[in-house]
C-alpha cells in the first residue's frame, strides 16, 4: 500500500518534468487536431482520388476488365500480352525518344536563358515574364491547336523551311517529323525551370566570381569551375522533375496527332496508347497493368538520377 | 545548407510521389442522370455526334419538341464522332449513359452484348412510339436478333462523293455499272491532267472494303467474325499502296494534315468514298460542288450496296422509358422536325418526313437523286451483320491502312497486324 501511494506522486512528477522540457502538452494536441482539421479536405481527397484509385488500378491490373463486366483474375497475362504487344514496344520507343532528346533539350535552353537574364539589364522583367509566359499556357489544349496549325502543310514553319530548299511538306502528317514537333513544344515551354535556375544562379556568391577573375580566369572557366557546380543542387532538382514530367506527356500528343497518336504510331506516346487501351478498346485491365509498368518506370529512373547524383552534385557544407 | 539539402530531397521525394501518384489513371465518370421533380416535369439527355450545323438544327427540333411536350425538358450534349463513343463507353460502363442517343449499325451488337440498349419493342407496343411510316425496310437496320434497338432518323448508302469541278477539267464522267478498271483509270487521267490526285485513300475505308468484298461474294464480317482472309486483304492493301506510290491516290501525310477536315474539302484529292449525305459536309467546307458517283463494280452490275442509317437509341438503364420513346417517336415522324433536318442525317427514314421535306437546294436534291437511282437499280442487298468490335477494327483498318500508305510498314507485316488486332477486338 505504501509502496503504491509513494509511487504515484514519484510519476506525477516525471509526467511533470517531462512536460517542462517539451512545453505544455494539451495545447500541442490541440494545435495538432486544428492541423488535421485543416488538412482533411486534403486528406479526404487523397484518399478517395488518389488512394483508392491506385488500389482498384492495382487489383485491376491483374484482371482481364472491359468496365461492363466484373473484372475476372488473370494473374500476370496483362503484363505477358504487353511485352508481346509490337504498339506497347513502339509506345515505350517512342516515349523514351521523346525523354531523352526533349528533357535535356530544354534544360539546356532554360540554363542558357537564365544565364543571360541572371544579369542586370535593362528591360529584365519584361524578358523574364516573356520567356515565362509559354510554361503559363503551355498545358492547354489550345496551345496544342495551334502547334498543330504552325507545324502543317503550307503553315509558317513549312513555307520557312521549304524557302530554304528543304521541303518536308508539314511536320504534323509525317512520321519521320511530328515527334519533333512535340519536342518542340516542349523545349518551347522552358519557363519553370528558368526560373528555378535563375533563383539558384542568385544563390551563388560573388565573392567566388571576383576570386577567380583575380586568378585570371576567363568566362568559361568561371561558367565550369563555379557556376555549374554551385548551381548543380538546383540542376538536379530540374533534370528530375523535368524527366518525370516528360514521361507523362499526354496532352499534346493526342491534340496534336487529332486524338489518335499517329501517323504510323509516330506520335504513340506511352500514356496515349495507355489512354486507347482503356477507353477505347475497353481493357481497363490491361491499361492498369500498362499504369503501373509506367510507374515502376519513373521510380526507377528517379532511384538511378538520386544514385547519380553523389558523382556530380555539390552541396555547400557550411551555408546557412 | 545541412537541413536545407534534407529539405529539398524531402520536397523533391514528395513531388516525384505526388507525380507518379497521378499516373494511377482513374475513370471518374459524370454524375447526375435526368430525374422527376416536383411538378411532374422531366429531363431526359439526348447525347449524338455531329458538328456545328447539325447542332443548330437539333436544337430547334428540340425546341419544338419542348413545346409540344411541356413536362418533357431536353438536355443536349454532342462531341465529334470518334469523341462520342470514347465518352459513351465511359459513361454506359458507370451505368450512366444519356438517355437517347444517335447509334449507328456497327456499335448495336457491342452494346446489346453488354445490356445498355432498351428494346424499343415493348415501348412501340404501349403506344408510345410508332414502328409504321418508315420507307420500305429501313427499320430492319436496326433490329438485332428480334430487338428493335434503334430508330432510324435518315438513311444512307456508300458513294462516290466527287469534286464536280476537277472531274469536269479532266473530262471524266462517272457512270453507272463503271469497273475498278475504269474507275481507276480515270484516276490517272484525273491525275495527269489536273495534278491533283484521284481519290483521298479508299483501301483505308472499311465500309467500301465491304462492298468490293460483296460484290465478290464475300463480305467484310460475319455473325462472329471476319469474312475475309488473309490473302485477300495483301490484295486490296497492296494495290492500294502502289497507287499511292503512283501518285494517283493522295498521300496519307497531307490526309493527315487535312485533319479534321477531309482531303477532299481542302483540294487534295478529287473523290472520296463515303456515305452519300456527306454531301452536306463537304459543301460546308469546301470551296468546290461536290457531287455523287456511282459505287464501281467488279461485274459491271453489282455494286454490294445497302442502306444503312443512323439510329435514334434508348438507354437500359433510363428512367422515363416512356418520355423517352415519346421524344423518339416526334424526332423520327414529325413533319416538321423532318423539314428542318433535311437531309443531314441521311435520306429522312419515316415517310411523314420523307413527304414534309422537299429538297431545293443542289446537294439535298442530288443526295435524293442519288438514292432514288441506287434504289431503282436494284443493286441494293441487305445489311451483313457487324459483330461486337466491329468500331475497334473499322478504327485499325484505318489506321493500318494509313500506316501502310505513310511507308512505314509492310504490306505483309501490315495484315498481320490487322488480324491480329482484329482477333482482340473480338473478344473484348
Amino acid at each position: 500500500m505504501t509502496l503504491v501511494k509513494d509511487s504515484l506522486p514519484a510519476s506525477r512528477k516525471t509526467r511533470s518534468a517531462a512536460s517542462a522540457t517539451t512545453g505544455r502538452r494539451p495545447g500541442r494536441r490541440r494545435e495538432n487536431l486544428a492541423g488535421y482539421l485543416f488538412m482533411s479536405p486534403w486528406i479526404a481527397g487523397f484518399l478517395l482520388l488518389t488512394a483508392g484509385p491506385m488500389v482498384a488500378s492495382l487489383y485491376f491490373a491483374f484482371t482481364d476488365y472491359n468496365l461492363f463486366n466484373a473484372p475476372k483474375w488473370v494473374g500476370l497475362d496483362n503484363f505477358t500480352k504487353m511485352f508481346h504487344d509490337p504498339r506497347w514496344q513502339k509506345s515505350v520507343e517512342v516515349t523514351a525518344k521523346y525523354v531523352i532528346i526533349g528533357t535535356p533539350l530544354k534544360l539546356l535552353l532554360a540554363l542558357g536563358v537564365a544565364l543571360l537574364l541572371s544579369q542586370s539589364r535593362r528591360g529584365q522583367a519584361f524578358y523574364r515574364a516573356a520567356f515565362y509566359a509559354p510554361s503559363l499556357i503551355g498545358a492547354s489544349v489550345s496551345v496544342g491547336f495551334v502547334w498543330r496549325s504552325l507545324f502543317s502543310d503550307g503553315a509558317i514553319v513549312d513555307r520557312t523551311q521549304s524557302f530554304f530548299g528543304w521541303h518536308v511538306g508539314g511536320w504534323v502528317g509525317n512520321a519521320d517529323w511530328v515527334l519533333y514537333c512535340l519536342v518542340a513544344l516542349t523545349v518551347w515551354q522552358f519557363g519553370a525551370p528558368m526560373v528555378i535556375f535563375l533563383a539558384g544562379l542568385k544563390q551563388v556568391p560573388r565573392e567566388l566570381y571576383e576570386a577567380a577573375e583575380m586568378d585570371g580566369a576567363g568566362p568559361l572557366r568561371k561558367f565550369w569551375s563555379i557556376t555549374l557546380p554551385m548551381i548543380s543542387p538546383v540542376l538536379f532538382f530540374n533534370v528530375l522533375l523535368e524527366t518525370i514530367h516528360s514521361f507523362q506527356i499526354f496532352g499534346s500528343a493526342y491534340v496534336v496527332s487529332n486524338t489518335y497518336c499517329g501517323p504510323a504510331d509516330a506520335t504513340l506516346v506511352y500514356t496515349c496508347y495507355l489512354y486507347q487501351q482503356g477507353f477505347k478498346n475497353a481493357q481497363m485491365g490491361l491499361a492498369s497493368a500498362m499504369a503501373w509498368m509506367l510507374l515502376l518506370a519513373v521510380a526507377l529512373v528517379t532511384a538511378v538520377l538520386f544514385w547519380s547524383q553523389k558523382k556530380w552534385v555539390h552541396y555547400e557544407e557550411d551555408a546557412r | 545548407m545541412g537541413t536545407s539539402r534534407n529539405l529539398e530531397r524531402r520536397t523533391i521525394l514528395r513531388a516525384a510521389g505526388a507525380s507518379a501518384a497521378a499516373l494511377g489513371l482513374t475513370a471518374v465518370t459524370g454524375c447526375g442522370s435526368g430525374s422527376g421533380s416536383g411538378d411532374g416535369t422531366v429531363t431526359i439527355r439526348y447525347s449524338w455526334w455531329g458538328a456545328e450545323e447539325r447542332a443548330k438544327k437539333i436544337n430547334q427540333t428540340i425546341a419544338l419538341f419542348e413545346k409540344k411536350y411541356p413536362k418533357i425538358k431536353v438536355k443536349t450534349d454532342f462531341q465529334t464522332y470518334a469523341s462520342f463513343w470514347e465518352k459513351f463507353q465511359t459513361q454506359a460502363a458507370g451505368g450512366n449513359p444519356p438517355d437517347v442517343f444517335q447509334n449507328a449499325v456497327g456499335f448495336l451488337r457491342k452494346y446489346d452484348k453488354r445490356g445498355i440498349l432498351l428494346d424499343l419493342n415493348s415501348q412501340a407496343k404501349a403506344g408510345n412510339l410508332s414502328l409504321d411510316h418508315f420507307r420500305d425496310g429501313v427499320t430492319k437496320v436496326g433490329e438485332v436478333d428480334g430487338k428493335q434497338l434503334g430508330i432510324p432518323v435518315g438513311s444512307n448508302t456508300m458513294a462516290l462523293v466527287i469534286d464536280k469541278k476537277v472531274f469536269q477539267k479532266a473530262g471524266v464522267e462517272p457512270h453507272a455499272g463503271w469497273t475498278w478498271e475504269d474507275y481507276f483509270k480515270a484516276l490517272k487521267t484525273i491525275h495527269d491532267k489536273t495534278k491533283v490526285p484521284g481519290d483521298t485513300g479508299y483501301f483505308t475505308i472499311m465500309y467500301l472494303y465491304d462492298l468490293y468484298l460483296r460484290q465478290n461474294g464475300k463480305a467484310f464480317f460475319t455473325k462472329d467474325g471476319l469474312g475475309f482472309d488473309q490473302a485477300d486483304l495483301t490484295e486490296w492493301w497492296t494495290d492500294g499502296y502502289n497507287r499511292v506510290k503512283a501518285g494517283i491516290v493522295t498521300d496519307p501525310k497531307i490526309v493527315e494534315q487535312d485533319k479534321p477536315k477531309s482531303s477532299l474539302s481542302a483540294g487534295h484529292g478529287a473523290s472520296e468514298f463515303t456515305w452519300d449525305n456527306f454531301t452536306v459536309r463537304y459543301t460546308a467546307e469546301g470551296s468546290s460542288t461536290y457531287g455523287l458517283a456511282p459505287i464501281p463494280t467488279t461485274d459491271g452490275k453489282q455494286t454490294g450496296q445497302y442502306l444503312a442509317s443512323l439510329m435514334l437509341s434508348a438507354s437500359a438503364h433510363t428512367s422515363h422509358p416512356k418520355e423517352v420513346a415519346q421524344f423518339i417517336d416526334f424526332m423520327v415522324h414529325d413533319p416538321q422536325v423532318g423539314t428542318i433536318m433535311g437531309y443531314d442525317r441521311g435520306i429522312l427514314a419515316s415517310t411523314e418526313q420523307y413527304e414534309a421535306f422537299k429538297p431545293t437546294d443542289p446537294v439535298n436534291k442530288e443526295i435524293a437523286q442519288y438514292e432514288a437511282d441506287t434504289a431503282k437499280a436494284g443493286v441494293l442487298g441487305t445489311i451483313t451483320p457487324h459483330p461486337s468490335g466491329a468500331d475497334t477494327i473499322e478504327a485499325a483498318f484505318l489506321r493500318i491502312g494509313g500506316d501502310l500508305g505513310q511507308g512505314k510498314t509492310k504490306v505483309s507485316d501490315a495484315v498481320k497486324q490487322f488480324f491480329t488486332e482484329s482477333d482482340a477486338a473480338f473478344q473484348a
